[in-house]
């Protein structure tokens, strides 16, 4: 039954990731991993009949170009990369069947940045640390702890996948072609190292995407901070610059405030440090940065806690059965 | 072996020897140490000192407070209140002491009685050689590698008898036969099971394989750590030596000269024997330092 | 400051920074790793994950499985129901890792910072500097003079954050600026008053002031100490640095090459926090190694 997949091209990084990534080992410095928009790779997995949990591929800015040399059924959710089985364009949020030497070729992402590819069975990689999660800075995980590289084999498990299932439009993430996103976020932890004014200021401003933006951390460009009396008076111990604090662990999601540099810490981010985080990406939104690209501007949009988990339970919901036609 | 009963053994009139076994078992350093702390907290009356050995405890008393028949029987319900030796935990200073390892003062110590008495090896190719070392740089590898216990303070004073604690760095080695008459002051010397540090320049048997710039007492409490104590180290204390060049060594030396050598112990650990054992239990025998 | 009430701040929707006070203190630490310790034992449905630190503890939780509200209030008893914090002893095993100090890695390092990044003083003689030391030697008789406690693990794999146990061996030091790109696995780094061995090549800006060729972290788990786990070092434990010279060095570098090399590390000592602050009375503050 097992598929085995010669990567062609391995695109620009393209990563066998597993949901929700890698938890037990946090304390030791493992961040979580996992894919970034977990709506789309959780829908792509359904679509091919695995566990919503099983490895997959996370295709970025550019996918791969994999040929298949065994039977299987497969799906593609995300952004669009003007994907082609044997030249002719197959469409997303659809599972189908790939027959033994076809060739999926994917391209540069159109709509969104970041593709998830399910392939029927799971990607069978060993798990390290209890997950098929990537974790490339540290080398852990995936195909032997990093993207794929041209010429590599994958395998898949292979399995009864049943082609034609397809996510009802309502069920997707609406994945806009626009420069523009309304991020969502909950104040908190250390806004209170944040003035009034500067509270009002981030949610005010328009938030820059940088390039040098990854699974490591989202760059932001903006304007200034205005930091709180407790920013200043505090302790020698915390550090010289406002946004200095006491060694702390950082929430994944975090608005982790270098300096005046703002960094979204996601899924690969460290798991600890020294700088404040006045605000934070709930999970919910994380599909929403998953899907941006360079240079968007992002508006943040202040909700509660409960609010923020009620999106999440909604989004839940939605990686279900429920949601194929 | 350690005994089912300790055995009580009069030592003249005012002295009383407790035994918990014959042999060399740390176990019995550790229940003679136990006993020790305990008959401190309780200030058993009548009670003058105490001193520790390997395996057994002699106690000094007051025959006019207390009988020897009823201190014994004091001594016993202190035992049983010891529980088990696994459960004991003793309060246990750890002293890093820097040393010289094969340095040149032990040299010239090892190679006068070389010419003068009975021509020897040098005493740390000698022991590494016994020991199945590869060298005198893995002698001191792991010579240095362990916490060395202290089982006693005795024989001249403040000379302490230190016992490896590593299983995996316990050495042992012949002493000198005969005896040199005399030896470095501050040498470190090994012999038999244990390790030595001569605080007087007096004869002695061990191996000499390194030397110390601190000094471990002080009879005219000069240095200011020496206020309170005549003797640096207690029996239940812990030894770490930490291998220093010649020219950190002059460099101690001449501080504890001026009074201001600053020494390093710290006094926050309790010594938990059960923890000890299965730490033991876990060693891999073959890992060598 | 130990805040009278723990604080309870959101973290999104699935995480909660509980922070217990604002300093840098032994006894806060010891606080957040006691409650960390007993919260894990409680095993409350719904709590994912914990995430220690300096003065806070990260909370990591299932929405689905327990409200905000409900893990709040079930911390927070578990904090009140915890005693005083001068009976807390702990297993504290502790770690002998030997350092080359000013050593050829890290200079080599520096040398290429200045050379691509911007001119800057050479690391150890901007840490004589800033902290009032005779010299390269004062610099590693202060660093390697202490016990250090670990008092968190976070930012990267296997990095442990160590603060000095023996107040008279801290020390201060800034970060770089910018930070450097890259540092040697196996750098000892100092930045504010932490200091840290890098676990592996990361960008960095801690002063580098020596270097180890012991692993602290080892993902393929080749050696035995990484038996069981990924990371050598685990808060509570404790770390002392060993100064030696280039060719023992080279040694334990051959050592840890060749797959065979023994980590030192003993595991019978419990740390006594009522002990601890004893023994910080008796130091002269005004006296240095």
């Amino acid at each position: 039954m097992t598929v085995a997949i010669a990567v062609e091209k391995a695109g620009l990084e393209t990563s066998v990731q597993d949901f929700p990534g890698r938890y037990g080992f946090w304390e030791q410095g493992f961040p979580p991993s996992g894919p970034f928009d977990m709506w789309s790779f959780r829908l792509a997995n359904i679509l091919v009949g695995n566990e919503p949990a099983a490895a997959g591929l996370e295709c970025q800015f550019m996918g791969p170009t994999l040929v298949f040399s065994d039977d299987c059924v497969i799906a593609l959710c995300g952004a669009a990369m003007n994907a082609t089985l044997d030249g002719a364009a197959i469409p997303m949020w659809e599972s189908l069947t790939v027959t033994a030497g076809q060739k999926l070729a994917c391209g540069f992402a159109t709509k969104g940045a970041r593709a998830y590819l399910a392939i029927s069975g799971g990607i069978d990689v060993p798990p390290v640390l209890g997950a098929r999660a990537t974790f490339h800075m540290a080398g852990v995980g995936g195909a032997d702890g990093h993207a794929l590289k041209d010429g590599q084999t994958l395998h898949a498990i292979g399995g009864e996948g049943v082609p034609g299932r397809r996510v009802k439009e309502a069920c997707r993430p609406t994945i806009a072609n626009g420069k523009e996103w309304q991020i969502e976020v909950v104040q908190g932890p250390n806004d209170d190292w944040i003035s009034a004014e500067g509270i009002e200021r981030f949610l005010a401003s328009e938030w820059k995407l940088q390039a040098r933006s990854n699974r490591t951390g989202y760059r932001l460009e903006g304007p200034d901070w205005l930091f709180a009396e407790k920013a200043s008076t505090k302790g020698p111990e915390h550090g010289e610059h406002p946004s200095n604090i006491l060694d702390h662990g950082y929430p994944v999601g975090s608005i982790n405030l270098c300096g005046q540099t703002p960094i979204i810490l996601v899924n690969d981010a460290p798991s600890a440090g020294g700088f404040i985080n006045p605000f934070t990406v709930p999970s919910a939104a994380f599909w929403k940065l998953a899907q941006s690209k360079p240079n968007d501007i992002y508006r943040f949009h202040r909700i509660s806690v409960e609010e923020a988990q009620e999106m999440r339970r909604a989004i839940d919901k939605l990686c279900s059965e429920k949601s194929i036609a | 072996m350690r005994f089912d009963e300790a055995k009580f053994l009069p030592g003249g009139d005012q002295f009383i020897l407790v035994q918990f076994g014959d042999d060399g078992s740390i176990d019995l350093n550790f229940l003679a140490l136990g006993l020790t702390a305990a008959l401190k907290h309780d200030q058993t009356r009548g009670v003058i000192d105490t001193n520790p050995s390997y395996n057994s405890l002699v106690v000094e008393y007051e025959s006019d407070d207390i009988s020897y028949a009823d201190l014994q029987v004091e001594l016993e319900r202190l035992i049983g209140g010891l529980g088990s030796v696994e459960e004991l935990e003793l309060e246990s200073r750890l002293a890093y002491l820097p040393v010289m390892y094969l340095d040149l003062w032990t040299r010239d110590c090892v190679a006068d009685y070389s010419e003068k008495i009975s021509p020897r090896e040098y005493d740390p190719d000698f022991v590494a050689r016994v020991n199945g070392l590869e060298d005198a740089k893995q002698l001191v590898r792991v010579h240095s590698g362990t916490e060395h216990w202290v089982v006693a303070v005795c024989s001249t004073p403040g000379l302490p008898l230190l016992r490896a604690l590593d299983p995996r760095c316990a050495i042992t080695s012949p002493k000198y036969n005969p005896p040199r008459t005399w030896t470095t002051l501050g040498a470190i010397g090994v012999g038999g099971l244990s390790t030595s540090i001569y605080t007087t320049p007096g004869p002695g048997g061990y191996n000499l394989i390194g030397r110390t710039p601190v000094p471990l007492w002080d009879p005219r409490q000069c240095h200011p750590i020496f206020k309170d104590r005549v003797v640096l180290l207690d029996a239940a204390d812990r030894v770490k030596f930490v291998p220093i060049d010649a020219e950190e060594f002059e460099y101690i030396e001449a501080r504890v000269a001026d009074g201001s050598y600053e020494f390093n112990i710290t006094a926050y650990q309790r010594f938990s024997v059960g923890a000890y054992k299965k730490w033991v239990a876990s060693l891999n025998a073959d890992g060598k330092f | 400051m130990i805040y009278e009430e723990p604080k309870f701040l959101p973290g999104g929707d699935r995480f909660i920074e509980m922070e217990l006070g604002d300093e840098l203190n032994f006894d806060l630490n010891f606080l957040v790793h006691s409650l960390s310790a007993k919260v894990r034992e409680a095993e409350i449905p719904g709590l994912i994950e914990l995430l220690p630190n300096m003065a806070s503890i990260v909370l990591s939780y299932d929405p689905d499985g327990i409200s905000f509200g409900d893990l709040k209030r079930e911390i927070l008893s578990h904090y009140h129901a915890m005693g005083s914090l001068e009976d807390i002893e702990l297993l504290s095993p502790i770690y002998y890792i030997p350092v080359l100090y000013c050593d050829h890695v890290t200079r080599a390092c520096w040398e290429d910072y200045c050379a691509k990044i911007g001119d800057k003083e050479y690391d150890p003689d901007l840490m004589v500097r800033l902290n009032d030391l005779d010299g390269y030697a004062q610099l590693a008789r202060i660093h390697s003079g202490t016990e250090y406690w670990v008092s968190a693990l976070g930012f990267y794999p296997g990095l442990a954050s160590l603060i000095a146990l023996d107040p008279r061996c801290r020390m201060t030091a800034p970060k770089y600026n910018p930070p450097r790109t890259w540092t040697p696995k196996g750098t000892i780094g100092y930045g504010g008053s932490v200091t840290c061995v890098y676990p592996a090549n990361t960008p960095g800006g801690y002063q580098i002031i020596g270097h180890t060729p012991v692993p602290v972290c080892d993902i393929a788990q080749r050696l035995p100490a990484f038996k069981d786990d990924l990371a050598l070092l685990r808060p509570g434990d404790r770390v002392r640095f060993l100064p030696v010279e280039r060719a023992e060095y080279d040694y334990v570098e051959s050592r840890v090459e060749e797959g065979n090399y023994v980590h030192n590390v003993a595991r019978y000592a419990k740390f006594s926090i009522r002990e601890y602050h004893h023994w910080l009375e008796t130091l002269d503050m005004t006296e240095r190694f």
